[in-house]
């Protein structure tokens, strides 16, 4: 049964989440209609899936990440296919995500000027499968043949990453207003 | 399986690129409730929507208005084939899957909350002192603002008042508005004694004096008053200051201390 405040509740949860999705949908997937309809699945599969949430698997917000993720990806890997001409090598679709800022007019700017201070201050290797595993949605193993590195490596490096950030994020978290 | 292997597969879970012999390995952890990979993950997936934060966006108001719409349809169809269900098994109860999901929320915004009540308690502090020192500027400024008023009034008169024999020493200037009220400046009288304060006056004519307010002076001598608009028969022609009870009283009945005719 659909609730009245379950639809109620899910409208908050749009609010509250749907900024941080779409803008990571629109920078893997860039096509800003095709965007929309990706995000609009993406909460859509929410809605009917709320009942498979386990918070044991993380929080709401990297729920939503990831499927939001995982959706864009999904949608790229389409779109490449279908238009078999596009073939940007990885490194310059990458270098240019991060250059063009006018792409995002919405941006929270103070944040994005935080992660990506954040994500440059990693070595080069580590930000490389970074961003090969989020914005690319490589797995570990595909990264090790995308960058010739053993597998065992690029795991390190995943982790090494991440704890970097999450090091740099939270240092500079508490001088956010 | 050691600690570090434990935070790898985490990272790798966060980023959603594990390979899936690996991601079944750490499902099957989480599923199992350990303690150190949930912790791990927790911990890289704030590094993780700290990636996605990056790129925050808002979305057109369109896409949330077909989603809710979406969600209405469908709404009205489960409830056609619940109406329908109704008579053959019970109607389902409990907590929703979104009780659930918002207590998730909620349970990440009181973290915030926490870290932001201790920031904005000394912020309310700063605020706090910054508005009084606000509320003291724009009284300072509104006083400033009706005496240039005043000033720049035609109708604006300058009346001198003198010392009389309680402090021959003392003079006064009165700036008189018919309508607006006046200021009233004084310099040389003595500091008025416990329990006393200086009364002005204002005096129509023949008709008896109308308080017009008190005031006290400073180590130096200097008293000012806002003089509101006295509504009296006739007009005023008449000032003077006589030393009264703190309080005021409505006719005078101490010594005089200043007069001055306009």
């Amino acid at each position: 049964m659909i609730a009245r405040g379950d639809r109620e509740a899910f409208s908050r949860f749009y609010d509250g989440f749907a900024g941080l999705a779409f803008g990571l949908i629109r920078r893997i997937v860039r096509d800003p209609a095709a965007s929309e309809e990706v995000l609009q699945e993406v909460f859509w599969q929410i809605w009917r899936e709320a009942a498979r949430y386990d918070p044991r698997r993380g929080s709401p917000e990297a729920w939503v990440v990831m499927r939001a993720k995982t959706r864009a990806i999904d949608r790229l890997r389409a779109m490449r296919r279908r238009e078999k001409t596009f073939v940007a090598p990885a490194d310059d679709s990458l270098t240019r995500s991060t250059e063009e800022p006018a792409e995002n007019p919405g941006v929270a700017v103070e944040t994005r000027g935080l992660v990506r201070s954040a994500l440059n201050a990693l070595p080069e290797s580590q930000r490389r499968v970074v961003e090969l595993a989020f914005f690319e949605g490589l797995t570990q193993s595909e990264i090790a043949g995308r960058l010739g590195e053993p597998l065992g490596t690029v795991k390190t490096r995943a982790r090494l990453g991440l704890e970097r950030l999450k090091s740099l994020i939270t240092r500079e978290e508490p001088a956010r207003p | 399986m050691n600690r570090e292997e434990i935070a790898e597969l985490a990272a790798g879970y966060a980023l959603g690129a594990l390979d899936p012999d690996d991601r079944a390995r750490f499902d099957a952890l989480l599923a199992s409730g350990d303690a150190e990979a949930t912790a791990a993950l927790r911990n890289f997936e704030g590094a993780v929507a700290g990636i996605a934060r990056e790129t925050i966006q808002a979305p057109p108001p369109a896409v949330k208005a077909a989603l809710m719409a979406r969600i209405d349809a469908q709404g009205r169809s489960l409830e056609a084939v619940e109406r329908t269900l109704a008579s053959v098994r019970p109607s389902p109860s409990g907590r929703s899957a979104w009780t659930l999901v918002l207590s998730g929320a909620m349970a990440a915004g009181i973290a915030a909350i926490a870290v932001g009540w201790i920031v904005s308690t000394a912020y309310d502090r700063r605020v706090t002192q910054l508005a009084q020192e606000t509320a003291t500027l724009k009284q300072e400024l509104d006083r400033q603002q009706s005496l240039i008023a005043l000033l720049q009034d035609p109708a604006t008169q300058l009346v001198a008042l003198g010392g009389l024999e309680a402090a021959p020493g003392a003079k006064a200037r009165m700036l008189w508005h018919p309508t607006a009220g006046g200021l009233l400046v004084t310099q040389g009288l003595p500091a008025a004694p416990e329990g006393k304060a200086y009364e002005l006056w204002a005096i129509a004519g023949k008709n008896p004096p109308m308080p017009a307010g008190v005031f006290t002076v400073d180590a130096k001598g200097v008293g000012s008053l806002r003089v509101a608009p006295i509504r009296v028969e006739g007009s005023v022609d008449t000032f003077a200051v006589t030393l009264e009870p703190a309080g005021g009283t409505a006719a005078p009945t101490g010594a005089m201390y200043l007069a001055g005719k306009l």
